[in-house]
């Protein structure tokens, strides 16, 4: 019995069918692919004819019984099949072409797999080159501008992840990130992953798409394959790497000495006039301008430098009858552009294996292990570093208190504060080792065979942060001292998933296709923290001594902390897939989640509906040439978004210490509220369509989409009690429209080219919310956001300048000014005018508005590439507008009026009648009036940037007549072009205020490619 | 019947899976790493102190801006120069602004506070439902205190901003309902409070208390008391309440004036109240602080090296240093004032203030050096710790320096006062009361003294503590005194617009009577 089983089995399996047929020509060939390579496992079938076979592990394969003028057809999934008419050859070679417009390629989703053609939502995929052409360490950056309806903030500091944001922002709590599902795993960040090790990149942007994972899903979910090797295919192995300098562009101008002495004396501060007097007595005065002292720094300039950036992979994938297997290392790093100990290093090492152990039973393992290491930069530098005042040196000798380096402290001038950044860069080293491991296995068999499958995925991802802050003892004279101490934390993560799923797969009649999944999934996920600082380290000189017992034991008293969560997850889930006749067709999803972060409604349900018309498969359009493939589909689904803070449920307890007659006294505190919360609700209805036309020329993709977030978690403020406390409460609205097309064209056997663009715009909208004051503030008093119904979620919320006032008699005049001054406000020509919005003939808060949000509201991105001969050429570019910067580097002038700032406001203050009718006056600056938030401190965040360019040249083996490995060489620019309006060095900014905002660099790369 | 078997493992693989996920459902309930309110041992009593340490951890906990908001408008003290916080300076000249943080801290800052001690009192009862009757009587007790702390904060909100809310309970949406208090109806309240927690309340000197040291004790709701029947000018209750205490005979004054604010001042026998901050006299480790920075010089030569300075955000006002010279004062004059070189000079520019006697001068009785500084001219005595006071290793400006809130000089200056405006005297003269406080001030004692003499030695004794000398003034409507330096003071100037971010939360009317 066993034995025919497999019998039969194998012969399902084996496709095409082998059977025998009258006795003609025996044919012979090999099968390759555009690369040269072989492509084992191709299929050969005589048309109209049940004879076939399939290709050896070298590509070669042999036909007999073929009729002389019979057509062979020659198939691999991927690429575009081939019909050849026999006539008389008995040797035919042949070489496929990937068809990147086939319709039988299929895409990952959630716990199975999808022909594109039978999607109903929107699901973008991502390939390899585009991921790897980016300079990256974190695959995520290559999305950038590349996938409409996704917008990726790019961090500067090497090791950080991008901001990603899937169709706007739909919560107002943190829970913003969204969900990387990783071979099954799920993820929040994949900094842990090398881009030259992953397979396909799929972006599940609509309801429908991703409800199949329910409540993670409800911030976009990107599903993740990493590289697996092919069955009866020979090692190949792979080196893939680059080396560049990173540079730092757009570096923001400062006032230099002389303006910022011209911008000091103008305020009319004499204390101001004294420290510039200071200065000149310290320093000496300059020989070109005896008014200003003799030290002119560019602190931007002082505290960066040009890094490298490398990365190297190794791979060899390949495969047996019955295993296949995928494996590589990867080093990666990159140093920053601050000029301390400030460098990210990442090494991996990776394996997937798959394995048939019976003809009905699959497994597979499949682990990455990361190693990482980052120096995190010390932040507070980029910030010092505009505003410490240019007549500052980085060195002063005549500190000689100052240990272990004489740097300058700027209350020797006067200063309130030391002002120079190099203390925060040279006695602070941040260590972080991120070690992360993921790992899974899977079992699957047949049930039912070729129909039922019944799979089960184990899958843990192990994290251990081991963070190290140490800060060294420095004396900076003027009582500016510090002593050593050392800052500990390990953080913990381990989280488990356990799936299980049953796949039906069917064809009813010739007609009915059917795919029924059903699946159960436990979840486990456990964070532990644990920290600890110590100050007074013996032997701080030496790296060798940074560990907490050599510091002073008396100083861990409360400083020691803990604190553990463990989150349980629970679901169910299914998934209906139908289409009739490849041209109606029906999707249908559901999941019930339940989670242990909430105490009250812990269980969730999340359905999901698709629909899909393939037009284009209709009898009527099958003749048209025109259309080769036209889909019109609409969508609608629930997501959950759980990834909120857990809730308390009840008051609970903290422990204080108070001083009682000089004793330490340790009592307890309690709260008055608790969160008692349940799930956010995404809510998506989405209608698009996809079109290929003008023979797979042009593809256009388009949707539209309105993603309401109900039971949005909001901080809602209770008066008197003086808490926040989040709860349920508000409907936040995000719609849109998202074009895609694209162009490619083979001019002939050398050059081909293609074009493509893609464009997003979103409106982002608080359409409810409960709080009494009808309004949830957020920044700081002074740069106040606001989140109003009706407008986009944390907006700028301030003034509206008109104009500045130029002399005494417009202040006269002016009716509002007078009212001010009435109620004992001053003001000066040189000083703001500002718009009464509510016309009372008063400036006060009623007069404040929305300036605008730091969300895009449109956003575009391009394409274009080349290729003749062995020649490549790309370039991408992106651009985003709508969206708003606070300059915050700028508002600090509120609280430290005496600092520097950039040579914009310093070159366009108001000096006089006519100099300028939007910057106020030095004096202006430093007073209150003027340093309202309004549209003065709030600058477009517009962009338009060249993203990458890249031109490559590839050699293949077989042209240099030998048994020699492929080469390409590229020649890569990421970012080297940015423009902008922006006052900072750095138009992207993720939550938009631009306080200590690490710039990024623009990088120059070589790389090569061997494959052997 | 060879494929069942074939398929039996597989399908129970399958129902052993669901049927684990469901067993896994007991683990929904639990949730690590939190302790619970009710999840403490409500009958062991001996934990109920932690619920009253806590109610003393929160009222010592004070933001920075706190004090100086509640004290920079008296014309015993300026905001310092201008820069930094204009809109501080902009209050002290009486230019309010309704948006400024300072405003809405000290208004959430206090009702926060006053919500955590209700939710003190919440846990102490729970522990009283399971007490023995002993117990319960140390839980009365406990209640009694944190009364007397939350009464303290409701009095400073309502001389601040007038009509505001009385707050009992930890869920005030009710008593937000009712609208605010007036100011009478709050002192009246406190009044009634007080009088309520005294008999429970310890009858010590809080510097006698071993289980609290410095803790609340009847006197201390008496001095509430006597505050709040000041405010109301009820000034027999004041001389009565304030005679109380003077005759309980548990208070005395400190000897050394400059002392008293220094480190060995700390919990003496003229203490009635006091938030008490320390390192514990370790170079390292926790140290329980008030940040009292804004208070200090911002240029200083310290007498032991590396000891930080100040912000310079409160000065002596110049008139009140001429007061005193007027006067002839001397301890209290240096007590009170760091004089700067730039601040002498300032003085010296006025012809009667040419000469000026010998401890006006830039370095302190403990040598530290106040250096010339842009923002001020002088910085508070009263909020100074010697550099040389200071814990070896530790460098904040006063830190681990009480801050004494209410002192027996007050209450005999309050009792002095009261009788001199028709109250009934139960014990001492207002002139003994007055002279006790004169010959610790080495100052001459006087005869018959009047209303008017009384608030000038207020004045002299009490300036830069606590607005006390601003309150004063307000009461008394003497608007003339706060119209000084370039100043106007009006009759709608007292009191402070309620913050905006309360006017949009709370039935407050849009206005107060400043609006």
């Amino acid at each position: 019995m066993n034995l025919t089983r497999s019998i039969l089995l194998f012969l399902l399996f084996s496709y095409p069918i082998i059977l025998f047929g009258q006795d003609n020509l025996t044919i012979t060939g090999t099968v390759i692919d555009d690369k040269g390579l072989p492509l084992p496992g191709a299929s050969i079938v005589l048309k109209n004819g049940t004879t076939g076979t399939q290709t050896d592990f070298d590509g070669n394969y042999t036909l007999a019984n073929i009729p002389n003028n019979s057509t062979l057809v020659y198939s691999y999934i991927g690429f575009s099949p081939k019909e050849i008419t026999v006539d008389g050859n008995t040797t035919i070679d042949v070489t496929l072409l990937p068809d990147t417009q086939n319709l039988d390629e299929v895409v990952v989703v959630g716990y199975g797999t999808q022909k594109k053609a039978d999607l109903t939502g929107s699901i973008v995929s991502v390939s390899t080159e585009e991921i790897e052409k980016t300079i990256s360490a974190n695959p995520v950056q290559s999305l950038q501008g590349k996938v409409a309806g996704v917008q990726i903030v790019s961090p500067g500091t090497p090791g950080a992840s991008p901001t990603v944001r899937i169709r706007g922002l739909g919560t107002f709590s943190n829970a913003t990130s969204l969900l990387y599902v990783v071979d099954g795993m799920f993820y929040s960040n994949i900094d842990f992953l090398n881009p030259n090790d992953i397979k396909s990149m799929n972006i599940l942007k609509d309801a429908s798409s991703s409800a199949i994972y329910g409540v993670r899903a409800a911030n976009g979910v990107i599903i993740i394959e990493t590289k697996s090797g092919s069955k009866n295919r020979k090692p190949q192995i792979e080196y893939n790497g680059y080396t560049g300098i990173q540079r730092a562009q757009n570096v923001l101008k400062m006032a230099n000495a002389e303006q910022f002495t011209t911008m000091a004396l103008e305020s009319g501060s004499s204390a101001d006039a004294q420290f510039i007097l200071n200065a000149m007595q310290r320093y000496g005065r300059s020989r070109v301008n005896p008014n200003i002292p003799d030290v002119n720094t560019d602190w931007y300039d002082e505290i960066m430098r040009d890094g490298i950036i490398q990365n190297h992979s190794l791979s060899v994938t390949g495969g047996t009858e019955n295993v296949s297997y995928s494996t590589g290392i990867n080093y990666f790093t990159q140093e920053g552009l601050l000029d301390m100990k400030n460098k990210y290093e990442r090494f991996n090492i990776r394996s997937k294996l798959d394995v048939d152990v019976t003809d009905n039973l699959k497994i597979g393992v499949n682990t990455v292990f990361s190693n990482a290491t980052q120096y995190a930069p010390e932040n507070s530098a980029w910030f010092k570093a505009y505003f410490a005042v240019p007549i500052l040196p980085v060195f002063d000798a005549q500190n000689t208190e100052a240990t272990p380096n004489s740097y300058a402290n700027a209350r020797a001038l006067g200063y309130r504060g030391t002002q120079n950044p190099f203390p925060d860069m040279a006695y602070n080293e941040n260590r972080l080792k991120i070690r992360k491991l993921l790992a899974n296995f899977y079992a699957e068999t047949d049930l039912i065979p070729e129909k039922l499958t019944f799979k089960t995925t184990y899958n843990l991802d192990f994290s251990a942060l081991e963070e190290r802050y140490v800060n060294l003892p420095y004396n900076m004279g003027f009582g500016d001292e510090r002593r050593s101490s050392i800052n500990r934390q390990q953080n913990n993560f381990f989280n488990q998933i356990w799936d299980n799923t049953l796949t039906y797969t069917d064809k009813i009649g010739e007609d009915h296709n059917i795919t029924l999944l059903a699946g159960a999934s436990y979840r486990d996920e456990e964070a532990n923290r644990f920290g600890a600082t110590g100050s007074d380290i013996a032997g701080i000189d030496y790296e060798t001594s940074w560990y907490l017992n050599f510091a002073d034991p008396l100083t861990f008293n409360n400083n020691v902390n803990e604190s553990n969560s463990r989150i349980y997850g629970q679901s169910y889930f299914g998934r209906l897939s139908y289409n009739f006749k490849d041209r109606y067709l029906v999707y249908g999803t559901f999941r019930a989640d339940r989670s242990s972060k909430f105490t009250q409604e812990q269980w969730g349900y999340f359905p999901s509906v698709g629909l899909g018309w393939v037009v284009s498969q209709e009898p009527f359009l099958q003749e048209s040439n025109f259309l080769d493939f036209f889909k019109l589909r609409a969508s609608w689904g629930r997501l959950g978004n759980d990834n909120v803070p857990a809730s308390s449920g009840a008051n609970t307890i903290t422990n204080t210490t108070v001083d009682l007659g000089d004793t330490p006294v340790t009592g307890v505190t309690a709260t008055s509220t608790f969160t008692d919360l349940t799930w956010e609700v995404v809510e998506e209805l989405d209608f698009g369509f996809n079109l290929t036309t003008l023979n797979s020329r042009l593809s256009l993709d388009a949707d539209y989409y309105i993603r309401d977030t109900e039971n949005a978690i909001m901080p809602v403020y209770i008066p008197i009690a003086n808490v926040t406390v989040n709860r349920n409460s508000g409907v936040i609205r995000n719609s849109g429209i998202e074009v895609a097309a694209s162009w490619s064209d083979n001019i002939n056997e050398d050059f081909s080219y293609s074009i493509g663009a893609n464009i997003t715009t979103v409106k982002n909208e608080t359409i409810s919310l409960e709080d009494e004051r009808g309004y949830i503030d957020s920044g700081s008093a002074e740069f106040r956001q606001r989140t109003l119904v009706g407008e986009p979620l944390y907006a700028f919320y301030g003034y509206q300048t008109t104009g500045v006032y130029q002399n005494q008699a417009e202040i006269d005049n002016d009716p509002v000014a007078q009212n001010v001054i009435a109620e004992g406000q001053n003001i000066e020509p040189g000083y703001f005018k500002y718009r009464d919005a509510n016309g009372d003939g008063f400036i006060n808060d009623e007069d404040r508005m929305v300036l605008g949000s730091f969300l895009p509201k449109f956003t575009y991105g391009g394409n274009i590439g080349l290729n003749y001969k062995q020649f490549g050429f790309t370039m991408d570019f992106y651009g985003q507008t709508g969206n708003k910067i606070l300059n915050r580097k700028r508002g600090e002038v509120i609280f430290t009026n005496d600092t520097n700032m950039d040579a914009d406001l310093a070159i366009n203050r108001w000096h006089g009648e006519g100099t300028s009718n939007s910057y106020p006056s030095s004096a202006g600056l430093r007073n209150s009036w003027n340093q309202r938030l309004s549209n003065f401190w709030v600058e477009d965040g517009d962009f338009f940037r060249i993203q990458n360019v890249q031109l490559s040249y590839t050699l293949k083996g077989d042209q240099l007549k030998g048994k020699f490995p492929d080469f390409k060489f590229t020649l890569t620019a990421e970012r080297p072009l940015t423009l902008f309006s922006y006052n900072g060095f750095n138009p992207e900014v993720s939550d938009g205020v631009d306080r200590q905002t690490y710039p990024v660099p623009a990088i120059y790369t070589f790389g090569v490619n061997v494959k052997l | 019947m060879n494929t069942i078997k074939q398929n039996f493992k597989p399908w129970f693989a399958v129902l052993s899976a669901c049927f684990i996920l469901l067993s896994c459902s007991d683990r929904f309930d639990d949730r690590e790493g939190q302790l619970n309110a009710d999840d403490l041992d409500y009958s062991d009593t001996d934990n109920m102190i932690q619920a009253l340490v806590g109610a003393y951890n929160i009222i010592a906990t004070r933001g920075w801006e706190e004090p100086l908001l509640l004290s920079v408008r008296g014309d015993d003290v300026n905001a310092g120069g201008l820069g930094d916080q204009q809109p501080f300076t902009d209050t002290d000249n009486f230019i309010y602004d309704q948006n400024y943080w300072m405003y809405n801290s000290l208004w959430n800052v206090h009702y926060g506070d006053i919500v955590n001690l209700n939710t003190e009192i919440e846990l102490i009862n729970n522990f009283k439902d399971l007490a023995t009757p002993e117990d319960a009587q140390t839980a009365d007790q406990y209640i009694a205190e944190i009364t007397v702390l939350r009464a303290w904060l409701h009095f400073n909100l309502a001389r601040v901003f007038q009509d505001v809310f009385i707050i009992e309970t930890t869920q005030p949406d009710g008593e937000i309902a009712n609208g605010v208090a007036t100011k009478d109806e709050v002192m009246q309240y406190i009044i009634t409070q007080m009088d309520a927690a005294i008999p429970l309340l310890p009858n010590l000197r809080p510097n006698e208390r071993t289980d609290i040291p410095g803790g609340v004790t009847r006197f201390t709701a008496m001095a509430i008391k006597a505050m709040a029947q000041l405010e109301l000018q009820d000034y027999t209750g004041v001389a009565s309440t304030t005679g109380e205490i003077i005759n309980s005979g548990k208070f005395s004054l400190y000897d050394d004036f400059y002392g008293l604010f220094k480190k060995p001042g700390e919990l003496s026998n003229e203490s009635l109240f006091e938030l008490q901050f320390s390192d514990f006299g370790n170079s390292t480790g926790d140290s329980f602080y008030h940040l009292l920075a804004p208070f200090g010089p911002q240029g200083w030569t310290p007498a032991r090296e590396n000891a930080s300075g100040g912000w310079g955000f409160y000065e002596p006002s110049l008139k009140f240093i001429k007061f005193m010279l007027d006067r002839g004062e001397t301890t209290r004059l240096e007590s009170s004032v760091l004089f700067t070189d730039r601040g002498i000079a300032e003085l010296q520019t006025d012809p009667n203030y040419a000469t000026l006697p010998s401890f006006v001068s830039n370095t302190t009785r403990d040598g530290d050096v106040i250096n010339d500084y842009a923002r001020a001219l002088f910085a508070s005595g009263k909020h100074y710790l010697p550099s040389v006071q200071l814990t070896e290793g530790r460098n904040d400006y006063g830190g681990g320096k009480n801050m004494i809130v209410i002192r027996y000089a007050e209450i005999l200056l309050m009792y002095a006062e009261a009788v001199t405006r028709g109250g009934t005297p139960n014990g001492i003269s207002a002139d003994q009361a007055v002279n006790l406080i004169r010959t610790r001030a080495n100052m001459p004692t006087v005869t018959g003294v009047t209303s008017e003499d009384v608030m000038e030695e207020k004045f002299a004794e009490l300036a830069l503590e606590w607005g006390i000398r601003y309150y004063d003034m307000i009461r008394l409507d003497n608007y003339t005194e706060l119209s000084y330096d370039g100043r106007t003071f009006t009759a709608d100037d007292e009191y402070l617009p309620y913050p905006q971010a309360q006017v949009d939360a709370l039935p407050l009317g849009g206005t107060n009577s400043n609006q």
